[in-house]
């Protein structure tokens, strides 16, 4: 994402897109099926540390982009710790009943969705989508119709932010009368849209206008390759996995095992 | 008279995907508010989870071909995690679910249907995606009955008026500018009226 | 001369009009021709360029068909909008994906962009973000990557409708360079800096039917009141308008309306706009002039409060701090009219604002009638504002922006990208306004618009104004005398 923000080059930049996308999706779904709080607490303190070391960004950028993040934790948490089901109760209020299960469970939902944010960032801080979808392209065959689809589209995010801070000015002036949030998002979304409309078959015919065809075999700029970043990359989750789970066995923080 | 050999021309992917990222900003912007309402308690932030479907079913009522709910619904997801959304790469693997279950909803009625019904089936799909990945992830099922009743009928409810009906009627508000005709194939009358 | 394009009894109709656009149109063009196609905006001209490219069908499905067609094998294509050209946000990787597309190794991509990026006198690093460019080099980056696929033929689809003057002035420079030994067929609309390149002019009329097809000088010169009634900006069209129109009666001077001191306007904590001290009255038109980027749409911006703004800014000598609805004083016209509609029909367009301020429905009838006349939409008052011309959108944006009576009118480029009729229509509608008192500040490029119409300049460099200077009459008759 082109976030106008300088950052250095980390070997996690260099790596292969697909593989990094791969071994992401693959730790995605482990966290899914760990149901330890402690192994899973060890798991996100390791992605906080490669993420504040190893992404590249000042810190303060940093910084910023995880405070959402924390407000997920809370919301997420507690939501399952207030009305959860659990035998040993804590705290009743009304309809809030906290039990130990239901605040240990909301504990683990908690880090659970910590974890995937942070994932979700590794990947889109150091990943250039360019890289990626040349990538895709080369390593998983995706059909370039879709991977040149989707990089014109990048190439428009901008624009289409400009335009929607445009259309909420215009809106400013005309003044408008208050009809209720989804007809407000009507509002925007009708010029928006039918501007994009246009300029997305527009670009589709210029494309095709400079022979981009999908019967002809194509060369590629970029050839995306492997090098010793990607088995850095696999030895050092199979490590962060394999050491995670040791220490959340033998030197837990909670004495619980399973939340479920 | 086209040239492209078979599924989708690039003009129908490049299209859906640019109209995806649009709703994937306003998937990222959701995020913020689903988190305030939720505030609110008693899942009236189910009552708006259902805008994480909408970029499929418009995308379905404005190109109406296979392939583009799914393909929309992915692009948007990817859209709001390039834009840093808060659940990570969560969005992309809901995005795909989401998708998958309203395209099959589309082709259980042979993409020839684009009124309200079809399209709130659709969007109830996504709803069933959405739940299938919740159940896994959150523990949903261990809420207390009471509160996963809510939890489940505000979603459904949410999602069908938000990715069915307000879907159906900013699609016909967009037809009104005409910027649709574009996005249809031209009639057999039309090539009819050349030899007139 | 061999035929390297040629249509026989071409026929062509798009879908959901009811009649076709062309109509047996037979044309044939010759192996190094420079050919510029004229004529009114809608007649077909561009379809055409589609349709000898190949375009038309293979990308765009539009029904057509022809007795005999003769396509190039080797084309490049030029279109008007520099935003919708290309698919890569980097330079290099824009003119890379034209070679990937024609299977170019590897290897020679590198110097091939190099060697590209030079030939079209873009002296930047090749790795530059396009979004950094201005329209003129975009315009000339799309020239490189169609370059790359090394065409016999260039169709050049209005490339300079959305340039300013230097950025027009640059493409064609660039086109007369490296298009010396090819065949050129262009649709312009701005023809100052084409007609001394090209030596055949094709004339269509509104039927899309041709009235003239010669050496460029003999239709240029027979057919010139037809070119002028089509809205062509010709060499000499502004000298041409002025001479024959009525001395403007200059006298400004009225009431002070905006009164400005140590003015600023923010963007994220930055201060982008700022104006010492400065008073705008009654009857006055200012040109806001300026380099792109320099602040002058801000300045706008921070006018109407849509940013963040301190130091002092009075309006009718109050406070502007404690004037709510600032719209209802300040008219605003934005430089894309389609952000600014808000309904489904001209009509309700105009009534919108009436209708929030809950006029009376005869008061609103009144008022709209009156716009749709004077801004000649009367026909067209039940059509969907996005289904309207570009001219007729421009005219809607701006009557429904001052329906209220606002007495101040901010304009952001309004003529950008408009055909000479319709900007002369405008700025004659803008002019009867001043007339009668209202303030006009208005951004534009356009130095005739500054020389004829405008009372007083300001100059923007760098978020400052540097330069408020009044422009002299003599000047607007001298010219009027000159021809």
């Amino acid at each position: 994402m082109k976030w106008n923000i300088r950052y250095r080059e980390t070997w996690l930049h260099q790596t292969n897109p697909s593989l990094k996308l791969i071994v992401l999706l693959f730790l995605f779904l482990a966290v899914l099926f760990i149901h330890n709080p402690n192994v899973l607490i060890n798991f996100s303190l390791a992605l906080l540390l490669l993420f504040m070391f190893s992404t590249g960004y000042p810190w303060k950028f940093l910084l910023l982009l995880f405070l959402p993040f924390l407000l997920i934790f809370v919301s997420t948490a507690s939501s399952m710790m207030m009305f959860g089901e659990g035998e040993t109760t804590w705290f009743r209020w009304g309809l809030i009943h906290v039990t130990e299960e239901s605040f240990l469970r909301g504990l683990h939902i908690g880090f659970r969705a910590l974890s995937f944010a942070l994932l979700g960032l590794l990947f889109s801080l150091t990943t250039r989508p360019v890289r990626l979808f040349y990538s895709l392209m080369q390593q998983l065959k995706l059909k370039p119709k879709y991977a040149y689809s989707f990089l014109a589209a990048v190439r428009l995010l901008p624009i289409m932010l400009e335009e929607f801070q445009t259309v909420h000015n215009a809106l400013k002036v005309r003044g408008t009368v208050s009809h209720g949030w989804l007809e407000k998002m009507k509002r925007y979304a009708i010029p928006l849209l039918s501007q994009s409309i246009r300029r997305a078959q527009r670009i589709a015919v210029a494309m095709e206008a400079k022979r981009f065809s999908s019967s002809t075999e194509r060369t590629f700029y970029y050839e995306i390759g492997f090098n010793k970043h990607d088995i850095a990359l696999v030895a050092l989750f199979a490590f962060v996995a394999a050491a995670a789970y040791y220490t959340g066995v033998h030197y837990p923080y909670i004495p619980v095992t399973d939340v479920r | 008279m086209s040239t492209t050999t078979k599924g989708l021309k690039l003009a129908d992917i490049l299209t859906t995907i640019v109209i995806a990222v649009i709703f994937g900003i306003i998937y990222k912007i959701w995020g913020p508010v689903y988190d305030f309402v939720k505030v609110f308690g008693f899942h009236l932030d189910q009552l708006i989870y259902g805008m994480w479907f909408i970029a499929a079913s418009v995308a379905y009522l404005l190109i109406r071909k296979p392939g583009v709910a799914l393909l929309a619904e992915i692009a948007a997801s990817s859209g709001e995690l390039i834009m840093g959304s808060e659940w990570g790469l969560e969005v992309l693997i809901y995005g795909v679910i989401q998708g998958l279950l309203a395209e099959v909803v589309f082709a259980a009625f042979r993409y020839k249907r684009f009124d309200v019904l079809v399209v709130s089936l659709g969007a109830i799909g996504a709803t069933i995606g959405s739940l299938v990945m919740d159940f896994y992830k959150g523990y949903i099922e261990a809420l207390a009955p009471w509160n996963l009743a809510l939890f489940l009928i505000a979603r459904f409810v949410g999602a069908v008026v938000i990715s069915g009906f307000f879907a159906v009627s900013l699609v016909k508000a967009l037809e009104k500018t005409g910027v649709t005709q574009m996005l249809r194939p031209a009639s057999k009358e039309d090539y009819d009226a050349l030899d007139r | 001369m061999k035929p390297i394009a040629a249509v026989e009894r071409l026929r062509l109709k798009f879908p959901g009009k009811d009649t076709l656009l062309f109509k047996d149109l037979s044309l044939t063009f010759y192996e190094g021709e420079k050919v510029l196609l004229l004529g009114p905006s809608g007649c077909g001209k561009s379809t055409l360029l589609q349709v000898l490219s190949g375009l038309i069908p293979n990308s765009i499905d539009v029904p057509m068909k022809a007795e005999r067609l003769q396509l190039p094998t080797n084309w490049g294509y030029v279109f008007q909008d520099p935003d919708t050209q290309f698919c890569m946000p980097f330079a290099d990787e824009e003119i890379a994906f034209a070679l990937e597309n024609i299977g170019v190794p590897r290897s020679e991509m590198h110097q091939r962009i190099k060697t590209l990026l030079e030939k079209v006198g873009l002296f930047i690093e090749p790795h530059t973000d396009i979004h950094t460019l201005s329209g003129g080099m975009k315009q000339r980056l799309a020239l490189a990557s169609v370059l790359a696929l090394e065409p016999d033929v260039l169709f050049l689809d209005e490339p300079t409708a959305m340039i300013d003057e230097e950025g027009t002035k640059e493409i064609w420079q660039t086109v007369k360079r490296i298009a010396k030994e090819k065949t050129v067929i262009i649709v312009e609309h701005k023809i100052d800096y084409v007609l001394d390149f090209v030596d055949r002019i094709v004339l269509f009329n509104d039927d899309g039917e041709i009235i003239a097809d010669d050496k460029a000088q003999t239709v240029f010169a027979n057919y010139k009141d037809i070119i002028a009634s089509q809205g062509i900006w010709y060499p000499g069209v502004w000298e041409e308008y002025t001479a024959n129109r009525r001395r403007r009666s200059t006298e400004s001077g009225g009431e002070k309306r905006i009164y400005l001191r140590q003015f600023q306007g923010y963007r994220s904590n930055e201060v982008k706009i700022r104006i010492e001290e400065a008073a705008v009255h009654a009857g006055e038109w200012i040109a806001v002039t300026g380099k792109n980027g320099a602040g002058k749409s801000t300045l706008l911006h921070a006018l109407m409060k849509l940013i963040r703004t301190d130091g002092t800014y009075e309006l009718y000598g109050k406070d502007s701090k404690q004037l709510k609805q600032l719209h209802r004083l300040l008219a605003f016209v934005f430089q894309n009219p389609e952000f600014q509609f808000v309904t489904n029909s001209v009509r309700e367009e105009l009534a919108y604002s009436l209708r929030l301020e809950k006029r009376k429905e005869a008061e609103i009838t009144e008022t709209v009638e009156g716009l749709l006349r004077q801004f000649h939409l009367y026909e067209q008052q039940d059509q969907h504002p996005y289904q309207l011309s570009m001219g007729q959108k421009r005219r809607l944006s701006v009557a429904a922006s001052i329906v209220s009576g606002q007495q101040i009118f901010l304009l952001d480029e309004p003529t950008f990208g408009q055909d000479a009729k319709n900007t002369f229509a405008l700025l004659e509608l803008l002019e009867s306004y001043r007339r009668q008192g209202t303030t006009i500040i208005m951004v534009t490029h356009d130095e005739n618009i500054v020389k004829h119409f405008a009372t007083r300049r300001w100059v923007i460099e760098d978020g400052r104004l540097v330069k408020d200077e009044s422009i002299s009459r003599q000047r607007s008759t001298a010219a009027a005398l000159f021809v």
